[in-house]
Order: structure tokens, then sequence, then C-alpha cells
């Protein structure tokens, strides 16, 4: 992965001169500036979380960090804008002495955390009933504070304690590290290795550009190249008087500052108090690990850990991106920070950052939703829907997070899988960050299924159809459901395009442009039995598991009646089925159902239908083909030009492929199947013979992949295996394949029985001086043969009688036996 | 009493047989070159680890070629290499080829090695969600999933759905895993549907058996005794040079050819070495060429032959009046017909061996029990015993081959098989 390696990153810290934003500043009077190097720091805060939740484990974690946080935020507390300390101070001693804090905290947790403005509002009475003091609570999707405005999602620099280093003042833009001047209108470089930042003209001998790739100050250079050198160069010392401004950036990588990303916004109606739920950041040395020589200096690590803190600590914004982003925001300023794994703070594991990896939104809010739901087991739905749950299970559930034990597997949770968590690598493996990718990995790398391309080149015509399609039925105001059937052979991209027109769409949604939907996507074959599909559609809908004949039953009221399932408004539904074939039943019930709604005047139901065969809806029955068959859309088979143009597309920018090497493998492709993932798999191949071939031959002089590695990628995939076998096979093998062969020829036709077989290798054998075996050691060399389906045979029981026929062309076993050193005397029965 | 045993004769005879027993120690030496099929199943794993991507391998080969073994030794490897970034998930066709039990099987499996709970009654929608998921956290946690189907072909059959959802969920970008299927049949791939076969990575690599040269060197791996152990003074350099001496006799080299020109796999020559080893002399503690000789003859057993020679009188009887029915053209006969041929044999040779007739069922019986005859088409399950019709399992050349070394064989019969 590009991401991964060492960046190349040139870094100007902002010219400009300080924003508004300085206004949030803080001015605390701190006494000194005590310079610490990040090494010598050990991992307070969080070891000391870890304490208490140890010993808090049969509760839920979230109390922990909550409680500790309040009090750490009592003391940092000194606005004048906060309102009265006691109240808060009470709240908390009471949060403490209560024993129902876990009931506390489910009920504020209990939304969805996307809902902007939501009015949080208790849904479960037994809980009301035990809580004496009801706390109300407004949630917000932004708020605006100290003139600043903090949305869900931002990542924050957080006060860390109030006698911490705090400095003087806080500088936006980092002083040079030769003159002690800050900014000016001069660029800045920044060294790649003490994060120092530079005057261009300060630099020996001084700088023009900005020059591409690694800089290391010269400081730093000679550092690394060790004492031996006689010139030393003395660090400039900071001119007297001028104390050194340690910026946020350093002040946080040298933990004295923490980072936190705020997961939920609201307000405490009661007092009028803002707080936040934040996800911590971590940086390198704090981790169990410790920082690692593949760590990049701005690099922090997601927690898990979460806690309640008030909105007073925030200091100001700063700016975590995964690799991509961070690569791009080279002049953002000092407070950018790289962030690609996630750290889990109790299995003190690491793991990549899931919605950086999928790269768009939408799994992300999956992610994070996912996340929610294991914390707010109680809600009322939840109650709803598992009633056949036992109860003893749903209560180890809970205390399932940071515990070892979990009653009920993981794999057994309705859809939800716990324990997963413990899925981590103990350290993040050299080899993924620190290895530089060569142009043949990085060809590999896009060549890949699993990559998705940028652009679907070839598609438009079908993409606008299907945009077409799609907008047509939302749009419409009856919105009278209809239906499509896609078909096409593997591998020509039916599913992606129907899925990049879903994107867009979504995009065109967000804008305002479409009216809003809901999309459901369900694979055939991945259904248990096809009555399965009732169910799985259902809790798309709802969010509720049940079984199929309740979920057919509400279904049917939802579209055929109206009715509406649960608190799901009136969006249309757009129904994507893969692999619809396998739908298909005995007397066919189950697509009927399903495409007998889209007909329904009420139904606001669309359904995509994909297979392979082009005549499903005419094997099928008349009732049920006059609903699907109407409107078709065919993907037909990539020829050699498309084939050509998607591979050169993924491949664009890297060379890793002689041009007629793609050539080749496309026209190959397109001769035999059109599928474009075969055609990616041989050039993937063939990217990988050439891989072995160099690395086993260092003497190679292209480093491209030629027509030779394209044609053994092809060979291999193409062509049975079973004329090199033939070859290999015994001697008697041979033999008997060619008594199969001669009496064929003789009689002509393609079955033959043992015995005779038996008999012809007697006498090829009597005549060529060959010993005999005998029959039994025949009739096992008959079988072999079998077992590799070389020859189709029955079982070897039935001996003399056995019925044997070649299962290739006589022509494969004579082209394998014609040219035989051992036995030359074979070519005359062939 | 005989001499005695010597102590290194045992002590050699256990290294012997278990280095034959160990796939690990009969593949090593022929996996070294940089072209065998372990270093090229390496790289492609090991490959598909570093840099992260999904693959799909066949290991395709006739039975006893060693696929299994040389996975083994590629499995083994890459766990010490990436001891935390490697799992392993090993499935049998056999075991596991339907669905349910599949993804039961594996989900068990992935409990297993991350340590979770794993539930017996979750169902199959259930654990294949599983499955999706923990491919995911793996994919994030760097860590590779290898998946091991050994009989393939079987899991080729039905609807595949084991198959399409492995293969399907490769296809996302988390995801880090590899397939491995092992099978004997050639055409394994050509068994999948056209949605599956469009997802398999179809890599293949094909087993051959070894050639000569390296079988020689496989040869002298197995059976010579290391210099540098714990035998005593003498011992090893009298049964290497015993060993030289055997392998370099023109007799051996027969007996060799013989066992290649059968079966001329890794698997089939392991066998054969076991026999001979097992066979040696314990007092002289060394091996002879009587004892691969006779291991030979243990390999090439003549079942069928060996049935007929050990027959009664009656029943040779019995097996060449059936091959005289067949002879006249008489394709279908049953025990009634047999007797009456039995019968006119009698009457006009006026042999001594006239049996009555439960004596003759009796005998049919078995030979039936035997599998030298047989009930043809036992669709027909109404007709009873003696109206059934019956085949003769053996051929012509094979009776007429069993009567000549059989013991008392009456010189009649000889006769009449012939006329």
């Amino acid at each position: 992965m590009a991401t991964t390696t060492p960046r190349t990153k040139t870094f100007k810290s902002p010219a400009k001169t300080p924003t508004t934003n300085n206004i949030y500043r803080k001015s605390y009077q701190s006494p000194s500036l005590t310079p610490q190097t990040p090494q010598t720091i050990t991992p307070l805060r969080r070891s000391a979380r870890h304490v208490s939740r140890r010993i808090d484990l049969g509760n839920d974690p979230i109390d922990v960090p909550e409680n500790e946080s309040k009090e750490e935020m009592n003391l940092i507390r000194k606005r004048e804008r906060a309102p009265p300390r006691k109240q808060s101070v009470d709240d908390v001693s009471e949060s403490l002495k209560t024993p129902t804090k876990k009931t506390k905290v489910d009920s504020e947790v209990s939304f969805s955390p996307v809902s902007p403005n939501r009015r949080e509002k208790r849904k479960n009475k037994s809980e009301e009933v035990k809580k004496t003091k009801t706390k109300k609570r407004v949630y917000y999707n932004r708020v605006e504070f100290d003139e600043t405005g903090f949305e869900i999602g931002d990542d924050v620099y957080v006060k860390r304690r109030e006698d911490a280093n705090s400095d003087e003042e806080d500088p936006e833009i980092e002083d040079c590290k030769i003159c002690f001047k800050s900014g000016g209108s001069d660029v800045m470089l920044e060294c790649d290795d003490c994060l120092g930042g530079f005057h261009l003209k300060c630099l020996k001998p001084p700088l023009k550009d900005v020059p591409e790739g690694d800089w290391i100050c010269q400081f730093c250079e000679v550092n690394k190249s060790g004492g031996g050198q006689s010139q030393t160069l003395v660090v400039p010392k900071p001119p007297e008087g001028k104390k050194l401004a340690r910026t946020m950036r350093e002040k946080l990588l040298s933990s004295d500052l923490w980072a936190a990303r705020i997961e939920k916004l609201w307000k405490e109606v009661g007092d009028g108090v803002y707080w936040i739920r934040v996800r911590w950041y971590m940086i390198p040395e704090e981790t169990v690990s410790g920082r690692q020589p593949h760590n990049l200096k701005r690099e922090l690590y997601l927690t898990n850990d979460f806690a309640d803190i008030e909105m007073d600590c925030v200091l100001r914004h700063c700016f975590v991106k995964c690799p991509k982003e961070f690569s791009k925001a080279s002049n953002d300023g000092d407070d950018v920070f790289l962030c690609e794994y996630e750290y889990d703070v109790h299995w003190h594991s690491f793991k990549r950052l899931a919605e950086l990896v999928d790269g768009d939104s939408d799994s992300d809010q999956e992610w994070n939703g996912r996340k929610e739901e294991e914390e707010i087991d109680d809600s009322d739905e939840e109650v709803e829907v598992e009633e056949d749950e036992e109860s003893v299970v749903r209560g180890d559930s809970k205390g399932k997070r940071g515990l070892t034990s979990v009653k009920g597997g993981a794999n057994s949770r309705k859809g939800r899988f716990f324990g997963l968590e413990k899925v981590g690598a103990k350290q993040i493996p050299e080899h993924v960050r620190c290895h530089k990718q060569t142009e043949l990995e990085k060809a590999k790398a896009t060549l890949l299924l699993a990559t998705r391309p940028k652009s679907l080149p070839c598609r438009n015509r079908e993409m606008e159809e299907i945009t077409a399609f799609i907008k047509g039925s939302i749009s419409d105001d009856q919105c009278l459901g209809r239906c499509m059937y896609i078909h096409g052979v593997p591998g020509t991209g039916k599913t992606i395009s129907v899925l990049s027109v879903m994107k867009n769409l979504k995009a065109e949604v967000e804008a305002g442009n479409v009216n809003p939907y809901c999309f459901v996507e369900i694979n055939g074959l991945k259904l248990a039995s096809p009555e399965n599909i009732y169910s799985v559609i259902y809790e798309a809908l709802s969010g509720h598991r049940v079984g199929w004949k309740k979920a057919l039953h509400s279904l049917n009221e939802r579209f055929a009646e109206g009715k509406k399932i649960g608190k799901e408004d009136d969006k249309p539904c757009i129904l994507l089925i893969d692999e619809l074939d396998l739908l298909v039943t005995r007397n066919q019930s189950v697509l009927y159902n399903i495409l007998d709604w889209p007909t329904k005047p009420n139904s606001k139901l669309i359904v995509l239908g994909i297979a392979n065969t082009m005549d499903l809806p005419e094997k099928l029955l008349p009732r049920i083909s006059s609903r699907m068959g109407i409107q078709r859309l065919c993907f037909g088979p990539y020829n050699h030009t498309q084939l050509q143009e998607i591979i050169s597309t993924r491949l664009n920018g890297i060379d890793a492929f002689e041009k007629t090497a793609i050539e080749f493998a496309s026209r190959k492709v397109a001769a035999i199947s059109g599928d474009a993932r075969r055609a990616l798999e041989i050039c993937r191949r063939a990217a990988e013979v050439a891989d072995h071939r160099l690395k086993t031959n260092k003497t190679a002089k292209s480093q491209l992949v030629i027509m030779g590695d394209v044609e053994a990628a092809i060979q291999e995939m193409f062509q049975a295996p079973h004329i090199q076998v033939m070859k290999s096979v015994s001697k008697l093998s041979k033999i008997f394949l060619t008594a199969m062969v001669h009496e064929l020829y003789k009689t002509g036709m393609a079955e033959t029985t043992f015995d005779r077989v038996a008999t012809t290798v007697s006498s090829i054998c009597l005549t060529n001086g060959e010993a005999f075996p005998g029959w039994d050691i025949l009739l096992k060399i008959g079988c072999d043969l079998g077992e590799c389906r070389i020859i189709l045979c029955e079982p070897g029981e039935k001996h003399r009688l056995q019925k044997l026929q070649l299962n290739f062309p006589s022509d494969d076993v004579a082209f394998a036996l014609k040219e035989n050193k051992d036995l030359p005397w074979l070519a005359n029965y062939l | 009493m005989g001499k005695e045993i010597i102590p290194a004769a045992e002590k050699s005879l256990n290294l012997i047989r278990g280095r034959l027993c160990d796939p690990s120690y009969v593949f090593r030496p022929l996996s070294a070159s940089s072209d065998s099929n372990y270093s090229k199943l390496k790289f492609i794993v090991s490959t598909s680890i570093t840099e992260g991507c999904n693959n799909s391998i066949l290991l395709l080969g006739p039975r006893g070629s060693g696929k299994a073994a040389v996975l083994d030794l590629v499995a083994g490897d890459l766990l010490e290499e990436f001891p935390d970034s490697v799992s392993l998930i090993r499935l049998n066709g056999l075991l596991h080829s339907d669905d349910n039990c599949a993804f039961k099987e594996i989900a068990r499996q992935l409990c297993m090695e991350h340590h979770l709970l794993f539930s017996k009654m979750a169902s199959l929608d259930e654990n294949s969600q599983f499955i999706v998921a923990m491919l995911r956290e793996c994919g994030l946690a760097h860590k590779t999933i290898i998946f091991v189907l050994d009989e393939f072909d079987m899991f080729a059959q039905g609807k595949q759905r084991l198959l399409y959802s492995l293969l399907d969920a490769m296809q996302s970008v988390t995801s880090q895993a590899v397939v491995i299927g092992i099978s004997s049949r050639l055409d394994a791939d050509q068994l999948l549907e056209k949605r599956v076969r469009s997802r398999f990575s179809h890599r293949k690599i094909l087993f051959l058996p070894p050639s000569r040269e390296e079988f020689d060197g496989l040869l002298e791996h197995l059976l010579s005794l290391p210099a540098d152990s714990s035998f005593p003074n003498g011992y090893v350099s009298r049964f290497n040079e015993k060993i030289k001496n055997i392998t370099s006799d023109t007799r051996f080299k027969d007996i060799l050819r013989t066992l290649f020109n059968a079966n001329s796999t890794v698997n089939s020559l392991l066998k054969f070495i076991f026999r001979a080893v097992s066979l040696m002399n314990l007092e002289s503690g060394l091996l002879s060429l009587e004892n691969f000789k006779a291991a030979l003859s243990s390999m090439q057993r003549q079942p069928k032959l060996e049935a007929v020679r050990d027959c009664s009188i009656l029943e040779l009887y019995l097996l060449v009046c059936m091959r005289r029915l067949e002879v006249k053209e008489q394709s279908a006969y049953n025990i009634i017909s047999v007797m009456k041929e039995y019968k006119t044999i009698h009457d006009s040779f006026q042999t001594s061996d006239y049996y009555a007739q439960n004596v003759c069922l009796r005998a049919f019986e078995h030979l039936r029990e035997r599998q030298v005859i047989c009930y043809t088409e036992n669709r027909g399950q109404s007709q009873t015993g003696e109206y059934r019709p019956m085949k003769l399992l053996i051929s012509a050349s094979e009776l007429h081959q069993g009567m000549r070394s059989h013991a008392c064989c009456p010189a009649i019969l000889l006769k009449l098989l012939d006329h």
C-alpha cells in the first residue's frame, strides 16, 4: 500500500496570519516550560484508566472514564461562563454513589447518533421508575462554543491537567529552529525526523523551493550519521529572554495534551453545560508495544476508549487524517496528524480503521452504528424483537466488553458478533508499512478483484439506463413499482454497475435532487433457503429479525396494503436481488410474491434482478415472466478493446506491463469468455510469474511483464493439465490408455469394458516384449486413472464387467503418448 | 535359540520407519529447487500474506503425489515465518461437503483460533455472516486466513454455496484470504459453476511423479543412516555400504522398475520401502535384496487369481461350467442352467466328482461371497435365488492361469475349459 510507506511529505507551516481561530486561545498561567522528550514520557493517563477498569470489570466500562474525566474536569474548570460548580459536583458524587450506574448510562446513550436535534425520550418505563432524578439532555449535531463550531466527528485537542506545563501562549505557528522568529512571509520547511520548522532562507545553503521527497534537517542528519564525524553542528540556542514556545502539536506528541474525536454533543438541560463524548486518540508511546520503528512522527492511534467530558476542556480543532488525505494535506498547518490504525485498549491490539479501507462514508456510518448498537442493548425495540432470546444471555451481553468469558458463542448472535474486537494484531507487522512497493507489486495490488476501480469504463450506456430506470421509478408520484431484469455472463460488471449507480444516486439524494429511498441488497446464493429472503428484506426495512412466515405476512401488509412497518417512513424501496435464479422454488412462489408487490398501487417497490441466464423469465411460469420480463438489460461480454481499456485504466500510471502483453491477454479472454475478472486474474497471474522470475533470476533485464509471462498465465488458467499428467504416468498406465484408444479405433464405440481392454493390453504386451502384469494390477491401474478422471470408469468391484470410457478426446491421448522415449512402439497403436 | 537381535538394528528400523511416516522428511529434499511445487506454492501464499491480497489455488495431481504433504510443509514454514498473521482452516470434502456442516466447521475453527466461544446452535445464516465478519476483522488486523479444502471436487457439487460465499467475500478490499483446493481430479475446476469459476483465481499447481534421478536421491535420503548418530561403531558404515550394494544391483533396479511400471507416485515407493524395511533381518541388522523382493510381491498381489487357486474342486467345476456357457454365447445364465451344464459334463465324462444340488448351492454361495461370481441386474429383486441371472467376474485367462497353479485340479477340467 502506498500509504504505509514513509511518506514523502513536504510541509510548509502556514504563511497566513493567525485567523479568527485564535480567539479561543486559552490564557493560562503557567510558571515555566520544561521541554520533555517524547521517549521519556510514560503513558500516564491510559494506564491509570486501565487499572480502574479492571476493578470495575463487571460494570459498563464507559462509567469509569466518565467519572474520572469529570473529576479531572473539576480540577480544570475555571471558566467564568461555566454554570455553578456545586451542582455539577453533586452530580458527580451522586453518580459515583448510585449502584445503578449502568442503567443511567444506558438511558443516556439510547438514541441514534445520526439523528440531529432529537429529544431524548426515555422509552423504558421500568427504568424511569428506577431513576429518581431524570436528566434531560439536548443532543446536537453541531455546537457553537466559544465562537467555534464543533461537529460530530471533529477532532480536538483536550486539556490534560491543570498543572501540566501549559505554555503561556499557544502559538499557532511554530518558530524557526534557527532564527527563532515565527512565520513571516517566508515559507517554512518541516524536517521529517524532528518535525522542527525551518525557514528556507535560514538553511545552509539556503533553499529556493521546497524540495521533493523526504527532507531531513542538518541537525538530524548529523545525529543520524553518528558522532564519528569531526564537525558537529551546534544546535542554535534560542536568544536570551525568548521563551521557546511549544505548539500544541509538540505538547500532544509528548503526552501533555490529549487528542480526541467527538462522538456526541449534548447540553444538560438542567444546568446548561455542554458535554461531549469523545473517543481518545493515543500516541504510539502510550501503547503497550511502544513506539515502533515504522511509526511516523505524526502518527496517532484511534482507541476504543470513550469518555464524557465537558466542552470546556476542549482547546481547539486538530485534524486527524487517514493516510491518503494526510499525504495531500501538506499545507494545512501544524495540527495535522495521521491515523491509520485503531488500538484496542482492552486487548492491546491494532487494527486498520475500517472506514479508511472501504473508502466510502457509508460503511463508516455502519461501523459506528454497530458500535453504538452494542451499547444500547436495552432500548425498547430490542426488547420487542428479541423476545425469544433468553434474558440470561442478554444480561451477560452487557458485561461482555472487557471480559473474556462470554456465554453463548461468538457466532450465534443473530447477526451481531461479539468478541470480534479480540481479533487484532498484537503488533502492526513491519512488512506492511516499511515495504516500498515495486511497480510490479503496485500492478498486482491494483489488478486485484477486490480493488474497486475509480471509474467503470465501457459500461456507460448500461449505467445510464439503470439510472434512468431508477430515477424514473422514484420520482414518479405514484411510484408505480417496477421491475428490471439484468442478465449477462459472469464477470461483465452487472453488480458493480448497479452498485455504482446507487452510489451516485445517494450523492444526489444528499444534494437534494432526488427523493430519498431505501436500498436493500440481497444475494440469492447467500440465503440459507429461498424463503429466507422475506426475513432478510424485513430486517433490512425494520431492523427486526423474525421468522420468514411472519416476515412475509408483514411484507404483504406493507407492500400490498400500504401499512407501515415500524417507524419506517414512506420512502420508495429499491430491492437488488443478485443471483435471482437461486430463488426459483418448486412452485416459484417466492419469485411470484416478490415480483407481484411492485404491481400493487401503494407498494413503492422497485426490484432489480440480476442473473446469468438470458432466458430466465421464459423458463418460469407465465404469471411470473409477465411480471418480470418486461424491462430487460443485457450486459454483453466484453470485447478485446473494452477489456484492454479496463486493464489499462486500472494500470494507469504504473509502468509494469508491456502494451502487447495486455493486448494479448485481453484478446485471449475476449475470445473465450469476455469475463473481465478472468482478464484481470490473468494479468495478475502474469505479474506474479514475472515477479517470481525476477526474484529468482536477478540478471533479467526487463522489469516489465512480457508476453511470455502472460502466455504462461494463460496456459495455467486455460489448459487442462491432463496432457502433462498423461505424459508422466507410469508405463503400464500409458499402455492401458493406448489399449483404450486402440479399442476405440477398432470398434468405434466410446464405451468399452475392462475385459476387452485387458485382453488388448495383454496382446500388446506380448507382441512388444513387455511383461503383462496380471489382471488385478491392471484393474488397479485403471481405477487410478479413473480417479484422475483421465478415464471415466465404474467402481472396481465389477472387475471384468467394469465399463470404461476416455474422458478426453483420443487425439489428446495420441498427442501425449506419441513421442514417448520409453515406449516408442506405442505410436503404432495410436 | 538363534542369534541375538542387535539393538542397533531395531533402532535403525524405527528410525527409517519414522522417516517414512513423516511427510515433511520425505518431501523436504524434493522441494529444494526454485522450480519445485513447494517454492511455487510458497511464493504465491507468502506474497498474498505480505501484500495483503486474496488468492485461490488448486493443487492437482494423482493420489499419492504429495499434494497435502507439500502444503503442510509450506503451511508449517509460513506459520513459523509469520506467527501472528496466519490462521489455517482445514476442511475435507468427504466430511464437510454439506454446506451447513462446512460453515459450522469453519466458524468453529475460527473461534478456536481466536479464542472465541463457539456455539453449536448457530444457523447457517449466522455462521456465514460470522465468517464474513471474521474475514473482515482479520483483514483489518493484517491477518491472513488460509482455507485448505481437501478433496476439493466434493465441494464443487450442488449449489457450491460455500465456495461462492468464500470467493465472494474475498472480493472485498478488507479481506485477506487464500483458498487452497486439493484434488486428484484433474477436471476439478471444470466442475465449478460459471459464477463461481469467474470468481476463482485459477492458480493451478500440478503435481507430477518425480523423475528417476530424484527417486534415486530420495531412496538414499530415506535409507542411509546418519553418520553422527549414536549407533555402534561400524554399524552405520556397514549398513550404508549394504544399501549402496543393493541399490546398484541390477536386480534391485528391475524390482523398482516393475514397481514404477504399475504406479510411479512417491506414495507407492514409500509403501514399498516400508514393507521392505519391516522385513529386515534383525539378527544381522542389515537389509537384503530378498527383503525388497518380498516387499514387491506383497505390493502386487493378485487377489482374484489367488481366489481361484483356493477354490475347491466343485467350485472349479462350477466356474468351468459357467465359462463353457459363456463360450456357447449364452450370455445370461442362472444356477439352474449352470447345474444343467454340470450334469451334462458329468454324464458325458463320468467324473468322480458329482455332488448333490444343495452342496452345489452352497458352493455357489461361497463363490459369490468371494466375488468370483455375482448376480447381475439387481433390479428384478422378485426373482429368487436360483433364477437370478449370474455373471462370472473373472476372465477366461485368469481362470486358466488359476487352475494351472491349483494344487489338485483334475486334468479333465483344463481340457473342458478349452473345448
